[in-house]
């Protein structure tokens, strides 16, 4: 045996077997180790020589004596907090109102249909913009201008008029929720009451009104009932929730909302952040005039049918689900919550179809670790072994050509829904060059931290499930798509099931 | 009589490294600095295909970061083993799949070259036709051949990793080199 270690060894000494290492790949895992080491919760501090060490133990002793200080000095805060009373609404207001700020995402059931919007607040100038599911940006300013705006991505128009100068929702009356709330809540045949409650795991303070015959309706129906409750964070005092319901006669539910608040430290400067072109056609009423800034104006006219305006709901086949309801992973920052139901469906010009299928597919990974490139435009959406491309760990991206310039309405994709997984920055770029070097339009973009080195994202993360990620994508006209992931909460792979296209040949 | 000494620990200078590396940033990444080629070099040798070792090199260093502020080891043996093991592990996990191990030996038998006579058959033994040979085996079997071989690791240490003991690993290569040879009897013009 000694002989043949002996022979196998100077074999092996003679192979000339190529292990020298790639610079590029050692400095980049490197970055990633240490990224990770500090996302594990090791402070990532350098080593200090001994003296310093000492000082830091000294420095830390001291910061935990100024915290059993801190906590005794809260504690008595506490009690002087209980011993004032309960939070009271007007407190509430106060201090929802002094923020710069408010940002929420205001789910609304209605009609057997899901949506979800996002609303901005600048409380400071009296400002709202509302980016509905579909691509909608209403506006209004409640201050100089008392102007609403409203534009349609599908009639590619931005329609002006004047905010209602009466009624709950007018010139006079508050632009925030707390403040309508408040405008509800001083009529007198309006009951208010409030309680202390749990939200998700936190203590607040509900406040409930109930108002019949409210004087607004939801789809031509007359409301008959509308309830409003705002719930309240103990220590901020701030808005954290609200639940509105609009019921109709016998009690039947029109329309509800769920509401989730926050203040942040930004917002839209104007409805072109939100995705309105700057060149949108513009129906000023409240001028009388139609046309595109800086064009010159025109007497205002109706403008003709031109069968553009006519949508129709995508016909979207869905493969199997393999999982029940969509868990969360409360470990995911920034993610959507779950929608009850189906997925509303999605409205598109006629003659939209499916213009990735069996298109080509290119990968930044050269050799995929399961399946091959094709699979994700075959059309088969099941998440069974065998369905799915598997790309290594890292940043990675698939590119489709669509072979030919395409009005694009909406990218579907499916990366793996045999369990509840969420994808890391997801990016869905579009382009008309294929190395997406310049003229690259991004259509959706997660990447809340700019990991992946391609601009800092603000869409929500979310769980795979097997609907797909449907990402509205307004008519954008491009030949390529791309999309880009970086792992999961699995594992740091990447995996595609399914992308689909959904555009009509450029007219 | 005394009973039997307690079997020393191998001290090295990079001890403290280790107890820092579980904090630290910088500490973790002069081991880093001290392992990446390794552990490259070992996933090469494990798995023939360089950008599949740099896959699984990511994995491993990866892992020992999300990891490493729970690592009870204090000493820089008690790091190789565990950084060895990872390895092992992931590799293994890798090889194991059944169509990524088709794909390596088909990139393997496209590469060998065929044998020579008259030519002694050891010198004549070449990388691609040693790995086909080594990847008939059982994986852990694998591992063992090549924390031998390839990384030149003693008996302990290779104990260590597989949590074997050192006798278990000296019979176990014992009777893995006879397999070896003859897998490759015919590579070998029928002497071994």
């Amino acid at each position: 045996m000694f002989q043949d270690e002996h022979n196998l060894r100077k074999a092996i000494g003679g192979m000339g077997i190529d292990t020298e290492p790639n610079p590029a790949h050692r400095q980049r895992l490197r970055r990633q180790m240490l990224a990770t080491f500090e996302a594990a919760g090791t402070s990532p501090t350098v080593a200090a020589p001994k003296r310093v060490r000492l000082v830091s133990i000294m420095l830390a002793k001291l910061a935990v004596a100024a915290v059993i200080v801190m906590a005794a000095v809260l504690g008595i805060q506490q009690i002087l907090r209980l011993s004032a009373g309960p939070l009271t609404f007007n407190q509430v207001r106060q201090a929802t109102e002094k923020m710069t700020w408010l940002h929420a995402v205001v789910t609304e059931y209605r009609n057997g249909a899901v949506r979800t919007d996002e609303q901005w607040d600048n409380l400071e100038a009296r400002k709202t913009y509302t980016l509905t599911a579909d691509g909608s940006v209403l506006h209004a300013n409640y201050g100089a201008a008392q102007q609403k705006f409203f534009y349609s991505p599908q009639v590619k128009a931005m329609v002006i008029t004047e905010l209602p100068s009466k009624g709950i929702w007018g010139a006079e009356s508050a632009h925030t929720l707390v403040g309508t709330f408040a405008v509800f809540a001083a009529q007198d045949d309006v009951t208010v009451s409030e309680w202390s409650d749990q939200y998700e795991g936190e203590t607040v303070r509900t406040f409930e009104l109930d108002r019949s015959n409210p004087g607004i309706k939801v789809d031509g129906k007359a409301v008959a009932r509308l309830r409003v409750r705002l719930m309240a964070d103990l220590e901020t005092r701030r808005l954290v929730a609200a639940h509105i319901e609009k019921q109709g006669a016998r009690g039947m539910m029109l329309a509800r909302e769920e509401w989730v608040v926050s203040y942040p430290q930004s917002g839209p400067d104007s409805l072109y952040a939100l995705g309105v072109p700057r060149s949108v056609r513009v129906i000023d009423r409240t001028a009388q005039v139609i046309g595109t800034p800086p064009a010159e104006p025109r007497p205002i006219s109706t403008p003709g049918d031109t069968g553009r305006s006519k949508l129709v709901p995508l016909k979207i086949e869905l493969p199997k689900p393999l999982f029940v309801g969509t868990p969360q992973d409360n470990r995911v920052p920034n993610l959507a919550r779950p929608r009850r139901g189906a997925r509303p469906p999605f409205p598109a010009p006629p003659g939209t179809t499916n213009v990735a299928a069996g298109k080509p597919v290119a990968s930044s990974d050269a050799e995929p670790l399961i399946g091959t490139l094709d699979m994700v435009t075959d059309g088969d959406k099941e998440a069974a072994d065998g369905s799915f491309l598997e790309l290594g760990p890292g940043l990675q991206h698939v590119t489709l050509d669509l072979q030919g310039r395409y009005e694009i309405y909406a990218v579907v994709v499916w990366h793996y829904h045999q369990q509840p997984r969420v994808y890391f920055d997801v990016v869905v770029q579009v382009s008309d060059r294929p190395k997406f070097g310049r003229g690259v339009t991004t259509v959706f973009n997660s990447d809340i931290d700019d990991s992946a080195g391609l601009e800092k994202g603000r869409d929500l993360h979310y769980t795979e499930t097997n609907e797909g990620k449907l990402i509205n994508t307004k008519g954008v006209v491009a030949r390529y798509v791309r999309l880009y992931s970086q792992g999961n909460t699995s594992d740091e792979l990447n995996h595609y099931i399914e992308v689909e296209v959904y555009g009509r040949p450029v007219r | 009589m005394v009973g039997a000494m307690a079997k020393p620990v191998e001290q090295t200078p990079y001890d403290d490294l280790v107890v820092q590396a579980k904090t630290e940033a910088g500490a973790l990444a002069r081991l880093y600095d001290l392992y990446y080629d390794r552990i490259f070099k070992f996933c090469v040798h494990r798995l023939y295909n360089r950008a599949t070792a740099e896959d699984i090199t990511s994995g491993v260093f990866l892992t020992v970061a999300g990891s490493m502020r729970d690592f009870k080891g204090r000493t820089e043996q008690d790091f190789r083993a565990w950084i060895y093991t990872i390895a092992a592990n992931q590799a293994n996990a890798y090889i194991r799949k059944t169509s990524r191990r088709k794909r390596l030996m088909e990139n393997v038998v496209a590469t060998r070259r065929a044998a020579e006579p008259g030519v002694s058959p050891w010198s004549q033994l070449d990388w691609p036709t040693l790995y086909n040979a080594i990847g008939e085996l059982k994986p852990e079997h694998q591992t063992v051949l090549t924390l031998r071989f390839f990384e030149d690791m003693d008996y302990d240490e290779i104990g260590r990793i597989m949590d074997i003991k050192p006798g278990t690993i000296r019979v176990t290569l014992h009777r893995l080199l006879r397999k070896l040879k003859e897998g490759l009897r015919d590579d070998l013009g029928g002497e071994a």
